[in-house]
């Protein structure tokens, strides 16, 4: 899409919305009007990086060394002719952790393709399975090794949390994996796995956004991907200029909610000193 | 001196087997030879017990119960004790699941409590609706019409010959929710979808590795007070005072912190010799 | 190309659009759609799909145990323990009084039996093995590397001993005793001198002691130093604050990545 399509396109939608929302916005749940405008902001904000990343604009990103260190993982497990163990977490394909954690599978299987590494995926979840062997299947296709590929490199185990974890500990003592990646959404789970991952020697990265288990693969593993590090992942590895811009994007987005959250209690501490009437945490709720 | 910094030295690399062997005598010694140490109520379990407290007389109280046999020793205990207190101050039960495993253990709670120690009867003084699956759709579904969600309870009575049930057709016709809660979905989907369009008072109780996530709430206020895992649990039992298994427990989780953070010491002791004589060498 | 690439991407703009903008129409159909039945229609995916996963399990394990791989005889325990839940499910009560649907919670059930004698205990070991991998985890982790990594060590340790009953019988006076104990480490490893750690700890030791004499040696007075206190602030002060803003990240980084999918901008999810 050039620059005239993408200013043709945000134009017509924003001069729609104001007809409509002249006509008397039939339908449209008001009290939420403030949500929408946020996320047409936030989404007209990362399109706007996006499309400066796609037109060739350098877009500093600083280094995330547990990203840097996949590579060398990979490349350690074929060193010592050990498979690679990818945990995509414990929940389903509705949570967008776990869609980050197969698409990160898919840029470590083309890893292990170009490798020629064991690659070993046990999986929580049956929707979970048939899109990591999409993904894999996808990844050795393009580095051109659909031999080296075959649909039990990711297999089921159980939905049940503690069974799995059982089932994936069992597979690190058998197989002795020399690199073992976490990268999803973990519960309780996950200090059990990184522990056991560290007794047998394995280089560990995990990534995560479930908050209460960060602490736990920072104190286990070798590198932790952190939140919105994780997310970023794609981006980083696949180093294709949309990704990029949309992370370019997110951080812009993270200046204009620090702006909120600095205007807010300014606004906040006048309403409560009487100055003024507008109360700003009204206003911003989302009911 | 130096017989010592060695001995330290020695330590702080031991095999992770002699940890955990000190663990578990540092945890089962406790639980045969009690010391009964004092437990003193935080401010957020005081909270979660003053709000029970002043609820009016016949009050109808949701009880959420999304916790599986993993964490049932630290969840477990503080749905008794809750219970507890709810019919002791005579409230109506409605007990609901978000998780499977929920059901069984809310079953077990609710015969213990309501039918052995209150003797009181199923459909007039608590309900188990049991447990839908859906996750957050289920919390919008009580929000909306939750006789849509829930036609039959637990046991295969359809909903309308409930006697309790009459007048309770969405979620803000209860007067406070409960959520036991260990994970996902839990607490945090009930404050978004639930309690918060509604301004239904909540309180709730977590595993102690979730307090973290839900700790935010309780200081907006969209949580009236949190039982952060066992020690919670205890200083709950210790407010209505019937002690219980959370109080049992306490005893152990005090010596087995204790240990842990010797363990900590001295290695970090081992490390600091270790710098210090690479540093000479 | 068209079944593998457009039409995903376009039911991923759709359903997603659909979902996300639904929110803000009052209309009691769309309203239906994005509260309940979006959500219902994945549920049911995942019930048929768990089919596929249980296929994919039983072939692995009979595959084991067919070509007799290393460790096969643990397979026989994997498919034992399936066919037995599926005759517990769907065959044999085990009391025959109970419906077929509520006798996976009824009392007398084989299915009932499994959960409490079986699948319980089994899910409470494992999740016990995480108090010795929190003890091996923290000692061999929690070193005092730099400023940061002594400031975690210090708040764990505050937080581990002030949770628990122990920490509320630990007098703040003692904490104070060893808080000069720690200082003179402090100032003999800084200055080498013996006379200034021998003043600093003497001076310590009597002004504790004056004021723990006037006071009356309260359990939990000063209050700063008392361990409960002090968790409780640390909790609710800076764990907070770091808690709120790894939210909001992590909010932010689910609402981008959400939209890269909407907008089809990221397309790994089919391979691309």
């Amino acid at each position: 899409m050039n620059d005239r399509d993408f200013f043709i396109g945000a134009g017509g939608i924003t001069f729609s919305f104001l007809i409509y929302w002249f006509m008397g916005h039939p339908f449209f749940i008001t009290e939420r009007l403030v949500m929408f405008l946020a996320i047409l902001t936030f989404s007209g904000t990362l399109l706007f990086f996006i499309r400066k990343a796609q037109r060739g604009e350098e877009i500093f990103l600083r280094d995330i060394p547990g990203l840097k260190a996949v590579e060398e993982a990979v490349g350690r497990s074929t060193e010592m002719g050990k498979p690679v163990l990818y945990v995509p977490g414990i929940m389903d394909m509705d949570q967008v952790e776990t869609v980050a954690g197969v698409i990160v599978l898919g840029h470590v299987s083309k890893m292990t393709a170009r490798y020629e590494t064991t690659l070993n995926v046990p999986v929580s979840r049956a929707i979970v399975m048939k899109a990591a062997q999409e993904v894999c299947k996808e990844s050795y296709l393009v580095e051109g090794r659909p031999d080296m590929f075959h649909e039990d490199m990711v297999h089921y185990l159980t939905d049940e949390q503690f069974a799995y974890a059982a089932g994936v500990n069992g597979i690190m003592v058998r197989e002795k994996p020399a690199a073992c990646m976490y990268m999803g959404k973990f519960y309780a789970e996950s200090l059990i796995l990184a522990e056991t991952g560290n007794s047998i020697g394995a280089i560990q990265i995990a990534g995560t956004a479930s908050q209460a288990q960060i602490p736990f693969f920072v104190t286990a593993c070798d590198y932790t991907l952190i939140g919105e590090e994780f997310f970023a992942a794609s981006a980083y590895l696949s180093q294709r200029p949309e990704l990029i811009g949309g992370i370019k994007g997110q951080d812009m987005i993270k200046v204009i909610v620090i702006g909120f959250i600095l205007g807010g209690v300014i606004f906040r501490a006048l309403h409560d000193g009487g100055i003024i009437d507008f109360n700003i945490l009204e206003f911003l709720t989302a009911k | 001196m130096k017989y010592i910094t060695d001995l330290i030295l020695k330590m702080s690399s031991v095999d992770r087997r002699w940890i955990f062997l000190v663990i578990a005598l540092a945890v089962i010694l406790p639980l045969f030879f009690p010391m009964g140490l004092p437990i003193r109520a935080t401010p957020t379990t005081q909270q979660v017990y003053d709000t029970i407290d002043a609820l009016p007389h016949g009050s109808k109280v949701l009880v959420s119960c999304e916790y599986g046999p993993s964490t049932k020793p630290e969840i477990h205990p503080m749905v008794l004790s809750i219970l507890r207190h709810l019919f002791k101050n005579e409230h109506k039960v409605y007990v609901t699941c978000l998780w499977p495993d929920g059901q069984f253990l809310a079953s077990e709670a609710l015969d213990l409590v309501a039918r052995d120690e209150y003797g009181l009867t199923y459909g007039e003084d608590y309900v188990l609706l049991g447990f839908r699956p859906g996750n957050e759709a289920v919390v919008k579904g009580i929000v909306s019409n939750i006789r849509k969600l829930y036609t039959i309870d637990a046991k295969g009575t359809k909903v309308t010959e409930i006697p309790m049930m009459e007048g309770v057709n969405r979620f803000e016709d209860f007067d406070f929710l409960f959520s036991a809660s260990a994970g996902y979905p839990g607490t945090i989907e009930w404050v978004q979808y639930a309690v918060d369009p509604t301004n239904v008072p909540m309180s709730t109780g977590t595993t102690s590795i979730q307090v973290n996530e839900v700790m935010p709430y309780v200081a907006s206020g969209q949580v009236q007070g949190i039982l952060a895992g066992m020690p919670g649990a205890a200083e709950y039992e210790k407010l209505i005072g019937v002690p219980g298994i959370g109080t049992s427990g306490m005893d152990a989780q005090s010596i087995a912190h204790l240990v842990i953070v010797l363990f900590i010491v001295l290695g970090n002791i081992g490390y600091l010799i270790e710098r210090n004589r690479s540093k000479k060498y | 190309m068209l079944w593998k690439r457009h039409i995903p991407i376009f039911i991923v703009t759709l359903i997603g659009s659909l979902t996300l903008f639904g929110w803000f129409i009052d209309e009691p159909n769309i309203q239906s759609f994005v509260n309940d039945d979006a959500t219902q229609w994945f549920d049911i995916l995942a019930s048929f799909a768990i089919f596929l996963g249980g296929f994919n399990l039983l072939k692995m394990q009979l595959q084991k145990v067919i070509r007799k791989k290393q460790g096969w005889q643990y397979s026989l325990f994997a498919i034992g323990g399936f066919i037995l839940a599926i005759i517990a499910g769907f065959f044999y009560k085990g009391n025959p009084d109970v419906a077929w649907g509520t006798h996976v919670t009824a009392d007398g059930t084989l299915f009932k039996w499994i959960f409490t004698y079986m699948f319980a205990p089994l899910g409470a070991t494992m999740f016990a093995l995480l108090a010795f991998f929190v003890a091996s985890a923290s000692y061999r982790a929690f070193r005092i590397r730099n400023f940061e990594a002594t400031l975690l060590l210090v708040a764990g340790i505050i937080i581990m001993i002030g949770r628990v009953p122990l920490g509320s019988s630990i007098s703040s006076w003692f904490i104070m005793y060893l808080l000069v104990l720690i200082g003179g480490v402090v100032i003999n490893s800084v200055f080498k001198n013996k006379q200034y750690t021998a003043i600093f700890v003497s001076v310590g030791i009597i002004i504790v002691t004056s004021a723990g004499s006037s006071m009356g040696w309260p359990l939990d007075q000063p209050g700063i130093f008392y361990l409960p206190h002090l968790q409780e602030w640390i909790y609710m002060n800076p764990n907070v604050a770091g808690t709120r803003s790894i939210m909001m990240g992590i909010g932010l980084g689910i609402f981008a990545t959400s939209i890269r999918y909407i907008l089809g901008i990221e397309k790994s999810y089919i391979g691309e």
